[in-house]
């Protein structure tokens, strides 16, 4: 018999208590008699990442917004980094993991160029890394809750990646996480399916991708108008921190919708 | 619904949805049937999650030595894995005994390295495919926890359930009145093999986009890639 | 050598400063020390045969035992300290039941020869615990077996070197027993010939008479693996000689 009051306010924090984190049933003991237990669910989350090869190069995009369940929480999160010359990585899931695996992939990199010893870690390399992390994480039950996408290049060739929390790994053509896979990946493919050739040149990767950025905007929940693109080619990396959709779309439909 | 559940905010319960599992189950059907002085193994190409295509182009058949080769699917993370284990392991024992591992020493140390795994098992269909020492062809099937069985032909997957009843029929002769195992040859297991994929790939949708066949005698391996439907 | 000897001598890990290492080549002098034991290596199996030392009349012959089963196809003769040996048989042992069980095949003898060497030179291992052990292990072995590359001799002496013989002789004897050796050995011998000649070898070599009690013979073929030879076959080989 449940005694307690009902929270004032939802999931807010209950009189006399700290703040319930997601997934935690109100009422729940904050002391917790597990002798250890790890994160099985995300907090703090970024939502898909998408990415599709070119001729003679790659390109990745994801959003800007880091949401507190269904709460648009931060509003101009980076999700997407540049690890080497030759190699961005861009993440979904939960973002205190992906700011986790950057500190240790920047300070691989650090290391790999102090050292000299060894050629810059290229995408091939960082995706067959990740792999292993994430799947030895995943076997020890303390995942990092991540969808991973690498770009970049692999012994000279363009090279697109993806790794999930439990380490499926593959490569690919065009990739995306979340509701990336339902809206963005179709997309992807047919565009590409109209080229006779099944190439694009950088300027066509470009208008696809903000094409699919713009559909995950209006359909997904946990979506932004505020996103990042960047971009691998021989010449190196270069990232779009600053592009919004908001002047592109339209919600005239959406009469009750305020833009934010 | 407990009065405490009713009470929960539905932000607060949805979080749950996502309780985290280690497996995964990424389709991928494999074939293989062997003959006197070859064997022959396939793989769809399709890489799914759920009803998404992650790629349509992802052989499930690797090469371990010049006359093996293991078939595996299941899920993903661990098929990967499990592959790179085993290569490491070849490569140690090829350096520790000054020779490649013969087909039967895999076939008995992928059981092993699977029963390793007994109480957190990789979750993976396994055919190790090669030619024996006298040079001719062995399927060894396993299951995910490292049972063993050798056999003349084998299926394991997504559409094994499909697929499985037609070898058997086809090349066991089984489930008929005085019917006779054919002889296999090259030709025929290549017909059977493509007939079962485009069969698969009509009814699952985990099968499918193309299949892959490789073809192992004692002069290497040969590969041919075949379209099936990729809806 | 032993003009030479100096407080290089004391350390396992302590080279001598023309670049020797003492305690290993005192091990290897404790072989010389041991009694005879000679292998031959033919294309249809190996013999092995060693040398008895009855030291008392009331001592039980049979307790001897310097040829050992490693696995069904391999067997090992020793010579040295054979209180030591133990330690390394067990080794093989381990190791060949430990391939068999991963992999469903027989170990190469070579493969055995090697394992055992890994463990022959830990001499010189160190840990937080303190040294692995105090010194090289006196003893020689001969590992005789057959493998998907026919029959195979190895010999491995306490520095953990081991080498592919045709024939070798260990222990007291050895010095003379190798020398006949090569002078009797062929390539196309037989196993009877090689039965034959390591025991008349053994009896040039041995200070006792040469009796069915006083060796210990075992044959390795591929038809029936180890096999230890009867008393009463060797006493028909010797009393031919």
């Amino acid at each position: 018999m449940n005694i307690e009051a009902p929270p004032l306010w939802s999931n807010g924090p209950k009189p006399g208590l700290f703040y319930d984190f997601p997934g935690r049933s109100v009422g729940q003991s904050l002391v917790n008699d597990h002798a250890k237990t790890h994160t099985m669910y995300p907090t703090t989350t970024g939502t898909s990442v998408i990415g599709i090869v070119f001729d003679g190069g790659v390109m990745i995009a994801a959003d800007k917004l880091g949401s507190y369940g269904s709460l648009a929480r931060f509003r101009n999160v980076e999700r997407i980094f540049k690890a080497t010359d030759e190699a961005v990585l861009a993440f979904g899931g939960d973002i205190a993991d992906y700011q986790f695996i950057r500190e240790v992939i920047e300070q691989k990199v650090r290391d790999d160029e102090c050292g000299g010893y060894s050629k810059q870690l290229d995408a091939g390399a960082l995706h067959s890394w990740l792999t292993r992390v994430l799947y030895n994480r995943r076997s020890r039950f303390n995942p990092l809750w991540l969808d991973c996408v690498v770009a970049g290049f692999r012994a000279g060739k363009p090279f697109l990646g993806f790794v999930d929390k439990i380490g499926t790994a593959y490569e690919a053509t065009e990739v995306a996480s979340g509701f990336g896979q339902y809206f963005a990946i179709p997309m992807l493919r047919s565009a590409r399916e109209k080229k006779s050739d099944g190439i694009f040149t950088q300027a066509e990767a470009r208008k696809v991708i903000e094409e699919a950025m713009k559909v995950l905007y209006y359909r997904d929940c946990r979506g932004f108008h505020r996103y990042m693109v960047a971009t691998v080619t021989k010449e190196g990396v270069t990232i779009d921190d600053d592009l919004d959709l908001k002047k592109d779309t339209n919600w005239d439909l959406a009469h009750l919708t305020k833009l934010l | 619904m407990s009065a405490e559940m009713l009470a929960m905010s539905e932000y607060g319960r949805d979080p749950r949805k996502h309780h985290f599992s280690p497996y995964a189950d990424n389709g991928g059907t494999t074939i293989a049937i062997a003959g006197d002085d070859f064997v022959m193994v396939g793989s769809d190409t399709r890489l799914t999650n759920y009803s998404g295509i992650l790629s349509r182009n992802q052989t499930k058949v690797f090469p371990l030595t010049e006359k093996t080769m293991i078939a595996s699917t299941g899920c993903w993370a661990d098929v990967l894995s499990l592959y790179k284990d085993l290569q490491a392991k070849l490569t140690l024992y090829s350096q520790e005994h000054h020779d490649e591992m013969s087909t039967p020493a895999i076939a008995q140390l992928v059981s092993t390295v699977l029963y390793w795994r007994r109480f957190f098992p990789y979750y993976v269909s396994n055919m190790v495919i090669g030619l024996d020492e006298d040079g001719s062809g062995v399927v060894y099937h396993y299951d995910p926890v490292g049972h063993m069985e050798k056999l003349r032909f084998s299926s394991a997957g997504a559409s094994v359930a499909q697929i499985q009843p037609l070898l058997d029929n086809q090349l066991g002769a089984l489930n008929m009145k005085d019917a006779v195992p054919p002889k296999v040859t090259k030709a025929l297991a290549h017909q059977l093999m493509h007939d079962a994929f485009i069969s698969a790939a009509e009814r699952d949708v985990k099968t499918g986009d193309s299949c892959i066949i490789y073809t192992v005698t004692k002069d290497g391996v040969a590969e041919e890639q075949v379209k099936l439907r990729r809806d | 050598m032993f003009l030479t000897r100096s407080e290089y001598d004391r350390g396992v890990n302590t080279f001598s400063p023309e670049g020797r290492l003492f305690q290993v080549e005192y091990a290897i002098e404790a072989i010389k020390l041991g009694s005879t034991a000679i292998g031959i290596q033919t294309s249809d199996g190996v013999v092995l045969a060693v040398e008895k030392r009855i030291t008392s009349p009331l001592m039980i012959p049979a307790t001897i035992e310097k040829i050992v089963q490693i696995d069904k196809h391999i067997g090992c003769a020793v010579s040295g300290l054979v209180a030591d040996s133990r330690t390394l048989i067990d080794h093989a042992r381990v190791e060949c039941a430990n391939h068999w069980f991963v992999y469903n095949q027989d170990m190469k003898v070579e493969s055995v020869a090697q394992a055992v060497s890994n463990l022959a030179i830990r001499f010189g291992d160190n840990d937080s615990d303190g040294p692995a052990m105090s010194r090289p292990f006196g003893v020689a072995m001969l590992f005789a077996g057959v493998d998907k590359s026919g029959a195979q001799l190895y010999h491995l002496d306490p520095s953990g070197t081991f080498l592919h013989f045709c024939a070798k002789a260990i222990g007291s004897g050895s010095e003379g027993a190798q020398q006949s050796l090569q002078e009797a050995y062929h390539k196309s011998m037989t196993l009877d010939e090689a039965l034959k000649t390591s025991l008349s070898i053994l009896k040039q070599v041995m200070e006792e008479k040469v009796s069915s009690t006083n060796v210990e013979v075992a044959v390795i073929t591929k038809e029936k693996g180890f096999t230890r030879h009867p008393q009463d076959e060797v006493e028909k080989i010797i009393s031919a000689l």
